[in-house]
């Protein structure tokens, strides 16, 4: 095998339960996001737009769509002799199998696979953030500094600090102390939970982190504290520009509306650094003839005959004739029923609306409805 | 009953103007998203036959490139697959033929190499949704050698651009070829399903004549060769001009064919994945009746068109009747009424181009800008 400078470990096997029933049967990863795209294409966009041809991804909750949906990697040029990429799940050994336990115990389980390329370095990313970057950036900073391990940052307003993974770095870029979730952070510089490592570094931390059996074996409550305090070279790579993670139904749902709203968030529509998806052949979108759409971002496949006011309608999707969808998301599949109303809603994949519902909360909550019902 | 096929893509329209200038009725876009020759691949594929083969346009370019290995119809395989059979020069240049003997011949090997019992011909430029299943259940009980595929159609002013109607005996034998028909007719769709021994005997029989169409020479021999019939009952789109060529992407929002033709779950018609962005509307957009496809932006008004992948449709502008191929820029204010526009056009702000009523629409050519 060819030896690689850089290769990828996607972590996408957690469960995402502050998605509620948006993940009730499918990895966090593989939500549905803006339309056509799943959470993780973004990632894996990221990866081929930066020249890393081969990811690792590791699965564990619910993992079918998740599997079936990446397939050979085909729909992110991915599916290359040398690399490409491979789903890791959890696997029996000689003593028997273990789930993964954490972050760093899901890489623990797959040196070998990283051996197998003997990269220099080894990128860690969430499933579950949407952005736009070219990691040879960031690589880049991490090779020039002989760092060990290097943080994306992002700055984030000193009284949310709180919420964060807080980095405090000194005016090289040396990460000095890193907080969970400080109560009176010191630094605004969150941890955007990407990370580069220098291979031979992580794979000695790995190996000493998993005979510890204090350890909770994740990279931000473990791996970095314990690096830190060996007084190995960490450093911090702010990141500029726009990144999300959509862990919850709020920011799951405001960052799609940033893809249709603002231009300079997200933009799926420029050909520079694209963001590829595994598109099902769903043939052009419908419009009827009685139908009235103000904004909106519509995908291939659905049929609209109602009205759809700055909403997201996913692949597939019906909407039928009389009914009103207003600020909401309906994801691939669904099938709205004549004179609905539907106003700030997440309508989940595949789900049938009976007619003349009314999908809307009082508070002006947003609301997720139905369980998804899945088809490939 | 293994069952091959074989596509024909060797043949230009006539009467498609700019449209066919440089590229072969096969490969036309149409529908938005598809080329015509999708229609053919997929109704094989979807009727699980694994190995195809296609003869080539003489100038396949723009075919090969949409086709690759054939991955998206499930040929890119070791065991059959997608054969891309270099067809002759004289298909491009005679009139009207579509299954030149001469192009079989040279592929011959396609039917040699093979132990399947049967191979479906068909043409690449029409458009259908059919379940060949039924078509070979119904051929391989009838024990003839071939039978042809046909839909009852109420004129037959469909026949210009050479087509055949059927005259069908009572036992369901093939009588008669006929280059013209009134009233109702057996329009032959330039589909058929043939045994595969029979069709090298045919092959070895009628070399001789290699410059002819292969149902020509079946037109003449009906006394000699055991030919049935099959009526299709679905949808079928024949284009054999500019003004079907819009008929026929109209008929696209139509419910009922939308629904048979492209949007069985059970067999979509399946083609190249461009991977485009959702279709973005900004207030201003106003649609009604009509097909849009991913990655364009619609920021004006349109009213039965058919508007293909990316293509920007500027403020004020107004779309009625017309079909817009990929990667066209429409200006603010432009008004286009029974209008084709090729891929890669440019229409100016406030350009202002009207077709007559469906008969004879503008075609603007590929690239240009008005």
């Amino acid at each position: 095998m060819k030896k690689k400078k850089c290769i990828a470990m996607l972590l996408a096997g957690g469960q995402g339960s502050r998605l509620g029933s948006l993940t009730s049967s499918i990895a966090k990863p593989a939500v549905s996001f803006g339309g056509k795209y799943r959470i993780i294409d973004f990632s894996l966009s990221n990866c081929v737009n930066s020249g890393i041809d081969t990811v690792g991804i590791l699965v564990q909750y619910k993992p079918l769509i998740l599997n079936k949906y990446v397939g050979t990697g085909e729909s992110w040029d991915l599916a290359v002799a040398d690399g490409g990429v491979s789903i890791l799940p959890p696997f029996a050994g000689e003593t028997g199998g273990e789930w993964y336990e954490g972050t760093a115990d899901a890489i623990y389980h797959n040196i070998d696979f990283i051996d197998l390329y003997n990269p220099d370095n080894v990128l860690i990313l969430s499933g579950d953030h949407i952005y736009k970057t070219d990691y040879n950036k960031m690589l880049k900073e991490h090779e020039a500094n002989n760092a060990d391990l290097t943080v994306s940052v992002i700055e984030v307003p000193i009284e949310e600090a709180s919420r964060f993974g807080i980095m405090t770095a000194d005016e090289e870029g040396n990460i000095v102390k890193f907080t969970e979730k400080p109560k009176n952070p010191d630094s605004n510089l969150a941890s955007m939970g990407i990370y580069i490592f220098t291979w031979s570094s992580l794979r000695k931390a790995l190996l000493e982190d998993h005979n510890d059996p204090q350890s909770e074996h994740d990279f931000g409550k473990n791996i970095i504290p314990k690096m830190l305090a060996e007084g190995k070279k960490l450093i911090v790579y702010r990141f500029e520009g726009y990144w999300r993670d959509v862990g919850t139904v709020d920011s799951y749902y405001e960052c799609q509306m940033d893809l249709m709203d603002d231009m300079d968030s997200i933009n799926v529509f420029t050909k520079d650094s694209r963001v590829f998806s595994n598109s099902n052949i769903y043939p052009p979108q419908y419009i009827g003839p009685e139908a009235n759409i103000d904004k909106a971002l519509i995908s291939n496949g659905c049929t609209v005959y109602g009205a759809v006011d700055h909403s997201i309608l996913g692949s597939g999707v019906v909407i039928g004739p009389g009914s009103v969808i207003e600020d909401s998301i309906i994801l691939p599949n669904a099938i709205i029923g004549r004179d609905c109303h539907i106003k700030k809603a997440i309508i989940n994949e595949g789900v049938t609306v009976d007619d003349r519902t009314d999908i809307n909360d009082p508070d002006g909550k947003i609301v997720v409805y139905g369980t998804a019902r899945l088809s490939v | 009953m293994k069952t091959i096929g074989l596509i024909s893509a060797n043949y230009r329209g006539e009467g498609f103007g700019d449209l066919t200038e440089n590229r072969t009725l096969a490969s036309l876009p149409y529908g938005g998203r598809y080329r015509l020759i999708d229609f053919a691949l997929s109704n094989l594929a979807n009727s699980g036959i694994t190995t195809v083969g296609i003869i080539a346009p003489y100038d396949s370019g723009s075919l090969i490139d949409h086709i690759g290995i054939g991955n998206p119809w499930s040929l890119g395989r070791k065991n059959g697959g997608l054969f891309l059979m270099p067809g002759s020069l004289y298909g491009v240049q005679t009139g009207g033929n579509r299954f030149l003997i001469r192009d079989m011949l040279k592929n011959i090997k396609f039917f040699e190499r093979d132990d399947a019992d049967y191979v479906i011909i068909s043409s690449s430029s029409d458009v259908y949704n059919m379940d060949y299943k039924t078509l070979i259940e119904a051929h391989s009980k009838s024990g003839r050698v071939m039978t042809l595929v046909y839909k009852k159609m109420p004129r037959g002013e469909d026949l210009k651009n050479k087509g055949y109607c059927l005259d069908i005996d009572e036992t369901g034998k093939v009588t008669a070829l006929k280059p013209e028909a009134f009233g109702w007719c057996n329009y032959f769709m330039d589909c058929c399903i043939v045994n595969r021994e029979f069709m090298l005997t045919f092959l070895h029989w009628f070399g001789a004549l290699e410059y002819m169409d292969m149902f020509d020479v079946v037109r003449d021999n009906l006394d000699t060769i055991d030919v049935g019939a099959f009526e299709f009952r679905g949808y079928f789109g024949k284009i054999s001009s500019t003004a079907d060529f819009l008929k026929v992407n109209q008929g696209m929002t139509d419910y009922d064919i939308r629904n048979e033709v492209f949007c069985n779950p059970d067999r979509l018609i399946l083609t190249k994945t461009q991977d485009e962005a959702p279709v973005y509307y900004t207030p201003d957009s106003d649609v009604r009746n009509s097909t849009i496809s991913a990655g364009c932006r619609i920021e004006g008004k349109v009213e039965n068109s058919t508007i293909f992948r990316s293509v920007n449709i500027g403020k004020g502008a107004s779309i009625r009747n017309s079909v817009i191929m990929m990667h066209c820029n429409i200006g603010e204010g432009a008004v286009l009424d029974n209008v084709i526009c090729d891929k890669y056009v440019n229409i100016n702000p406030g350009a202002k181009i009207y077709g007559s009523g469906g008969e004879d629409p503008v075609i603007i050519g590929k690239g240009s800008t008005i």
